[in-house]
């Protein structure tokens, strides 16, 4: 591979060196040369190199170099124009290594090499516009004869060549590593065919491919091949051009080709090569010898043609389509009808869950895949929306409002617009739900399932253009035609083999369920379907009325759009539909069998009215709705009364309004609101009409809001017991009612629970003190008392408040202060005044570090604690043994 | 959208606009395949179903005939996937088809081999076939025959029955129609049956069932079991057929609970045969008896369910249906599809008057309000007896009185359902009764007192529903009926639409209790009629009788 650089130095070192003089050095220089319409050419057809916008012309080779930019722009081009590519990638004419003497071209231009891969008179004729294209986008360079194929679409286009040709000789020799041929064994295969022997290996592979470029040598020397060596070269022909042989003991056959180089070891691993996928490769010479000096083993230079399965008469496929149009746009309607009374949740992982997918689907009376189209279309319309509350569910979105108020047609153009460039693809919806029999096939989640609608993973980025090509093919064929499928799926692979590969590769690297049938037929048979759902296309034919939204889209092809842009086009849809749909009518026919039918769409208040006063029973063409006394009561719920119901439908019937209907509507008014209900907390009963009439009347009784019901009653929203303290603050002697009626019986709110148990007590302190402890408790008493009478010896105590309540205890500590011991002697003294019996005094120290001296009779030590009688608080407590400052018992005097 | 008078619904019914132009065109155009459900005054609906479908397949038509019918009136375009649709239905039928094999006798084959192997894995299916011939053809017990197509048609693969017919025991039979003719529609109701081979013909009470029955013998020519639902029915038949065919009263037996005669045109009651004792069918030798060329059963939309599976024995026997409905309460519509044979003729109602051939009906509903303590009393009825309560209070007597003094001299029906209201009935209005218990000759007597005008009002129970012929009645009065019973409600009118020798107008009065569960009734039993051109006026019973309802 040479070093070609797209940079805009003058001294690069790839600059062919075959060019002419006055040819470009660079594919920079190249495009400097171009005029301002083919950068703009350029640009409009390669709109990934305007993000960001680049800096020079220089930038902008650099640019269109990149891996992701060709790629993408080879993704662009027809059949033919890639095969070009492809052929132009393989040519001997790749830019020789630098350094490298004359090219054995030097005198063939490259562009006559091209004709040869290419061979035929159709190839021929369509050569040069292939050129032009790969040359407007930048994909091809160079002066005229000598086309330079750009270096990064050489690199995609050979590793591995679509073709089926491996590398030239050279190049498989130079990658062939550790299986490099030896100086010796490339002038043994000289000699083997026939070749005076040469100096360096580059002279003897120069000769040897100068041998396999000659047709003629090349048959003379095939022909003395042994049996099974042409199979051999047959079965690496037409690519891929690796085989696995074994090099340690080929067979004969293969042992006499790789004496020739007529196969050449790779240098690869057996199973896991790293550089090339066998261990012998089949050279590119040898190989284009054998095909006939071909670079495809089908060449398709022109176009295959759509078929036309069938032929209707245009007014037969407009009034078709219009009339899935008007199907359409009911459809969405009640589907948003629908959602906008009971809002479907939002699945945590975003989209719309099985069930509720198949309440609607149930619901709008069609299979699941087809609602969850109707749910996506009305998603990409963008007329519901998720409404991102805390309990998030699907709504209708404000436009949708706007939509409503919009005639039929603009209706349908709006979802059809919105269609035609969505990238999202509602049919993998339908291929996953296990429901379908094919389920498994394509691969799903755990649970067998697809993507959810609404939900992430729907969007397919190819699917607008293979919408828009689809219908623009379908455009050119004569009115009233439809296509042969297959035909069409051809054509369309033809125009842009490439497509959708990239995005299936990324689909399928997310894990998402495709794969199985290639992505694009996919794309197209479900565009077809959607179309003739949504009426684009009646019987399979394009509709009429469907044109000016491909022609506007023809000339600016895919690609974001203004908005005003898209107004027109919608407009222009709008206008072109509405004379196919039905106008609204503004009459019914009534029927005695209490039926009502609108022989086609009705205008929307007539039919939004009649929708309440009669149930619906079928749908279609026409509307046919049923009167029941139970749709008569809801109109009549309305508020409208039996006469304006007979005024509407004197109005709006085209006959007489037959005398059950009449009938019908008179008995329901009669009994509607016969009986009244209401909400009252309580009431008063009396059965003298003046005395309630009294009441009412006071004003102090309009706090509880009374209202009469009936000359004996008044009811009142305050509850019974305020309603009767306040009759009693007015005067009155009211008595309470059960609601059995009974009097009850005044008595003094006597509040009652219902039985309880008591609390179960949770004793913090020590438990009460038993028997043993009384006793010691006791003792202690004694021993205080002998302590109290104890002689005073030391100071006043300065921390015994009880000094002035009792006599200070009588054995002061030794120095005076608080008894202070070591740990050890402290619980050695406890333990055996516990023993004994006998007091103790201590130095304590409580928690807000106050220390003070007690005189206490031991009970028990026990986990860090003293429990004992304390005779200085005359009860018993317990002492931390930490809090201790030291013990010393109290000596008796 | 070529203004066609046509529209065709979501929900495959199709709406055709009677006051449009090409209506007729298009009523025939769509007859064969589909059903006409409401024939209202404006807006015919028919509906597309499989069985209609398979009619027409059975009948000679093809989906594209169909589709081509629906295209060409539909005022709308036609949804794609509907037409599909039909197609494909249509296309299930035939590709089974029962056939007689040289030496295999009766085998099913299929032009279309997974749906023969579908069919074959059904459980329904395996234990009525035998041996598999070849990978197309599979044996099929001859005793299998009916339970097969039965079968078949739950599966939604109907099979065609090429097996053909035996020709039975040849008897002659001829029409003797001096001074009278097939109507047309009869003739063409006769040979739309023959050309089918077996069948149901569809045609409104008193249009005249009993000659297309009389018809189709003449073209068998052979012994013949017409099967009918009682016993004044069966004498109908005779005295009709001994009145307008060669046949003499010798050689017509009846088959009833009081005579057991078989003869070559032997006429048997559903009663008899469906009597069960000791769990078996004694009078089931009667199909064996003879070999019979022609079964006709009367009446078949009441056919008892152990008269299909005895039919289902009878496959290859010709078959011929007759009923004004195909409307069965109990929904076997298939089975007579499967087992007696496809509609093969049907002719709405409305068009039959129009041509003259029965009188047209003005149909009353006059609703009577209860008095206070009726309603009262009503209301705290237990739920089983609150019919029964409505359908025979006071104040329905008393205008069915008063209706009846209205429409004095004119030969007057009384018809309702309880024996207690109808004596009651009876008493006050001076009428006999006719009711279960009544003697036939006691009941034939009346009969002929009611058709010389001697008589002019009779009470009759629900005895009388079916194939009385009372030529002159031209009021009838309905009190009480089997609850909702729209079929009920058909044959009720019936009685009166014969055509009347004045071309006087038939009143059809269903005096039926305000607000109560009367009512609903009423109105179900209605639509039927509505639904089939008879617009009931609904009148207050006080408006009606100008005066208040105390006596």
């Amino acid at each position: 591979m040479s070093s070609e650089q797209n940079g805009g130095s003058p001294s690069q070192p790839d600059a062919p060196p075959d060019a002419p003089a006055s040819g470009p050095r660079t594919l920079a220089e190249d495009l400097r040369a171009r005029d301002d319409s083919a950068l703009a050419a350029l640009l409009r057809a390669r709109p990934d190199l305007l993000s960001p916008v680049p800096g020079d012309l220089t930038q902008l080779a650099t640019r269109a170099g990149t891996r992701a930019s060709v790629v993408r722009a080879l993704e662009q081009l027809d059949q033919f124009t890639l095969q070009t590519a492809e052929a132009l990638a393989v040519t001997p004419a790749a830019p020789p290594p630098s350094g490298g003497g004359r090219p054995r071209q030097g005198t063939t231009a490259v562009r006559e090499a091209l004709a040869e891969l290419l061979p035929g008179e159709e190839a021929a004729e369509r050569l040069p516009q292939a050129l032009a294209e790969l040359r407007a986008r930048a994909l091809v360079w160079g002066p005229a004869q000598h086309p330079r194929l750009l270096r990064t679409a050489r690199e995609l286009l050979t590793s591995p060549s679509p073709t089926g040709l491996g590398p030239a000789l050279v190049e498989v020799v130079a990658a062939a590593g550790p299986a490099k041929p030896s100086p010796s064994r490339l002038q043994e295969m000289l000699a083997r065919v026939g070749l005076p022997g040469t100096h360096d290996p580059v002279s003897a592979l120069s000769a040897l491919t100068a041998l396999f470029n000659d047709s003629e040598r090349m048959a003379a020397l095939l022909a003395e091949a042994p049996e099974g060596a042409e199979a051999v070269l047959r079965k690496l022909e037409w690519g891929p051009p690796y085989g696995a042989v074994d090099l340690e003991a080929p067979s004969p056959p293969v042992a006499w080709l790789l004496d020739r180089a007529l196969l050449v070891p790779t240098g690869a691993e057996p199973g896991g090569g790293q550089s090339a996928p066998g261990s012998v490769v089949l050279p590119r010479e040898v190989a284009l010898q054998l095909r006939g000096g071909r670079a495809h083993r089908v060449l398709e230079p022109t176009a295959p043609p759509v078929a036309v399965a069938r032929t209707y008469q245009a007014p037969t496929v407009d009034a078709t389509a219009a009339g899935q149009a008007m199907t359409a746009v009911a459809t969405v309607e009640e589907l948003l009808g629908r959602w906008e009374a009971e809002p479907p949740p939002v699945l945590r992982a975003g989209g719309l869950g099985v069930r509720d997918l198949k309440r609607t689907a149930a619901a709008l009376d069609l299979p699941e895949p087809a609602a969850a189209f109707w749910i996506e279309l009305a998603y990409a319309a963008g007329l519901v929306a998720s409404d991102g509350e805390v309990d998030e569910a699907y709504a209708p979105t404000p436009a949708y409002d706007e939509w409503l108020r919009a005639t039929p047609a603009e209706r349908w153009a709006t979802l059809v617009v919105a269609w035609y460039r969505a990238t999202r693809t509602a049919g993998l919806v339908g291929e996953g739900h296990p429901a379908l029999e094919r389920g498994r096939e394509w691969g799903k989640d755990a649970r067998g399932r697809g993507p959810a609608p609404l939900g992430p993973g729907l969007d397919r980025s190819p699917a607008p253009e293979v919408r828009q090509r689809a219908l623009r093919l379908l455009a050119e064929l004569a009115p009233g035609s439809a296509p042969d499928r297959d035909t069409l799926r051809e054509r369309l692979r033809w125009e842009r083999p490439l497509l959708g590969n990239r995005a299936a590769a990324r689909a399928t690297e997310q894990g998402a369920a495709d794969g199985g049938q290639e992505l694009r037929t996919r794309l197209l048979n479900w565009a077809l379907d959607e179309a003739e759902t949504l009426g684009v296309t009646g019987r399979g034919a394009l509709a009429s009325y469907v044109r000016p939204l491909v022609d506007a889209e023809a000339e600016e092809p895919h690609g974001p759009r203004a908005s005003q842009e898209t107004d027109t086009t919608r407009a222009a849809v709008a206008q072109a539909l509405a004379p196919h749909l039905p106008e609204p009518l503004s009459e019914v026919l009534l029927q005695a069998d209490l039926t009502a039918v609108a022989p086609g769409p009705l205008e929307r208040d007539l039919a939004a009215f009649l929708g309440v006063l009669a149930d619906v029973e079928s749908k279609g063409g026409a509307t046919v709705y049923r009167f029941t006394p139970e749709s008569v009561r809801r109109a009549l719920d309305t508020g409208r009364t039996a006469a304006d119901l007979h005024a509407f439908l004197d109005a709006h019937s085209s006959t007489p309004v037959p005398q059950p209907l009449t009938y019908l509507i008179d008995d329901v008014a009669r009994r509607h609101g016969q009986l009244r209900v209401g909400a009252a907390s309580s009431y008063v009963r009396c059965d003298d009409d003046a005395l309630l009439a009294e009441i009412l009347a006071d004003r102090r009784s309009a706090p509880l809001r009374l209202r009469k019901l009936a000359p004996t009653v008044l009811a009142s929203p305050a509850p019974p017991d305020q309603l009767l303290a306040r009759l009693r603050e007015m005067g009155y002697a009211p008595a309470a009612e059960s609601a059995e009626g009974d009097v009850l019986l005044a008595r003094a709110a006597a509040h009652r629970t219902p039985p309880r148990t008591a609390p179960e007590p949770v004793p913090e302190g020590p438990p009460a003190p038993d028997s043993a402890l009384l006793t010691a408790a006791v003792r202690a008493i004694r021993a205080g008392d002998h302590a109290a009478t104890l002689p005073l010896s030391a100071g006043p105590d300065r921390q015994a408040p009880w000094a002035d309540r009792r006599k200070a205890p009588s054995a002061p500590p030794p120095e005076g202060g608080l008894p202070r011991t070591v740990m050890a002697e402290t619980l050695a003294t406890m333990q055996s005044a516990t023993l004994s019996g006998t007091a103790v005094w201590i130095g304590y120290v409580n928690a807000d570090g106050a220390a003070s001296q007690r005189v206490i009779a031991p009970v028990k030590v026990e986990g860090g604690f003293v429990t004992g009688y304390d005779h200085t608080a005359d009860e018993v407590r317990t002492y931390p043994l930490h809090r201790i400052t030291g013990a010393a018992e109290v000596t008796e005097a | 959208m070529n203004g066609g008078p046509l529209i065709v619904q979501s929900d495959k019914t199709l709406l055709l606009e009677v006051d449009h132009e090409l209506a007729e065109a298009c009523r025939r155009a769509i007859a064969p395949f589909a059903e006409l459900e409401r024939a209202p005054e404006h807006m015919h609906t028919y509906r597309v179903t499989p069985l209609g479908l398979w009619n027409a397949r059975a009948a000679g038509h093809d989906a594209e005939q169909v589709v081509d019918a629906l295209v060409e009136y539909a005022r709308y375009p036609v949804p794609h996937a509907l037409l599909v649709d039909i197609a494909e239905t249509m296309a299930r039928y035939g590709r089974l088809a029962l056939s007689k094999h040289p030496t295999h006798g009766l085998v099913l084959e299929s032009s279309d081999r997974p749906v023969l192997e579908e069919v074959l894995r059904s459980k329904k299916i395996q234990p009525l076939v035998g041996e598999r011939i070849d990978p197309d053809t599979v044996v099929v017990h001859p005793s299998e025959r009916g339970q097969i197509k039965q079968a078949l048609l739950k599966l939604g693969w109907p099979a065609e029955d090429l097996a053909g017919y035996v020709d039975g025991e040849a008897h002659r039979i001829a029409l003797e129609e001096d001074g009278w003719a097939l109507r047309p529609y009869q003739q063409q109701a006769v040979e739309g049956f023959w050309h089918g081979g077996s069948g149901v013909v569809v045609l409104p009470c008193g249009a005249g069932k009993t000659l297309v029955g009389a018809g189709s013998m003449a073209k068998a020519q052979a012994t013949t079991l017409i099967l009918v639902t009682n016993t004044v029915s069966a004498r109908q038949w005779k005295h009709e057929l001994v009145r307008r065919t060669s046949l003499t009263e010798e050689e017509i037996g009846e088959y009833s609970g009081t005579k057991k005669e078989i003869r070559p045109v032997t006429i048997a009651t559903y009663q008899v045969i469906t009597t069960k004792r000791k769990g078996v069918y004694p009078h089931l030798e009667l199909f064996d008896s003879r070999d019979w060329g022609l079964i006709v059963y009367d009446e078949v939309h009441l056919l008892p369910a152990p008269v299909f599976k005895f039919t289902a024995d009878l496959q290859a026997r010709r078959r011929l249906g007759l009923t004004a409905t195909l409307v069965r309460e109990d929904g076997r519509e298939s089975d007579v599809f499967s087992l007696i044979g496809p509609k093969r003729f049907d002719a709405p109602w409305k068009e039959i008057e129009n041509q003259g051939y029965i009188a047209p009906a003005d149909c009353v509903e006059v609703r009577v309000s209860l008095t206070d303590s009726e309603r009262l009393a009503y209301a705290t009825a237990e739920p089983e007896e609150k019919y029964r309560f409505c359908a025979t209070t006071d104040s329905k007597r008393r205008v069915t009185e008063a209706l009846v003094r209205r429409h004095a001299g004119e030969q007057t029906l009384v018809i309702g359902q309880y024996i207690d209201q109808l004596d009651e009935l009876g008493e006050h209005i001076g009428a006999p009764v006719i009711k279960g218990d009544t003697s036939n000759a006691q009941r034939e007597k009346l009969f002929d007192a009611f058709r010389a005008g001697e008589l002019s009002c009779l009470v009759v129970s629900k005895v009388a529903n079916f194939s009385i012929d009372l030529p002159e009645a031209t009021v009838a009065i309905q009190v009480s009926g089997t609850f909702g019973s729209r079929q009920e409600e058909a044959q009720r009118l019936g009685r009166v639409l014969r055509p009347k020798a004045d071309g006087h107008e038939a009143r059809f009065y269903s005096v039926v209790a305000r607000d109560t569960i009367d009512q609903d009734f009423a109105a179900h039993r209605q639509r039927f009629l509505a639904e089939q051109g008879y617009a009931y006026r609904i009148v207050d019973s006080v408006d009606l009788l100008g005066e208040p309802d105390e006596v």
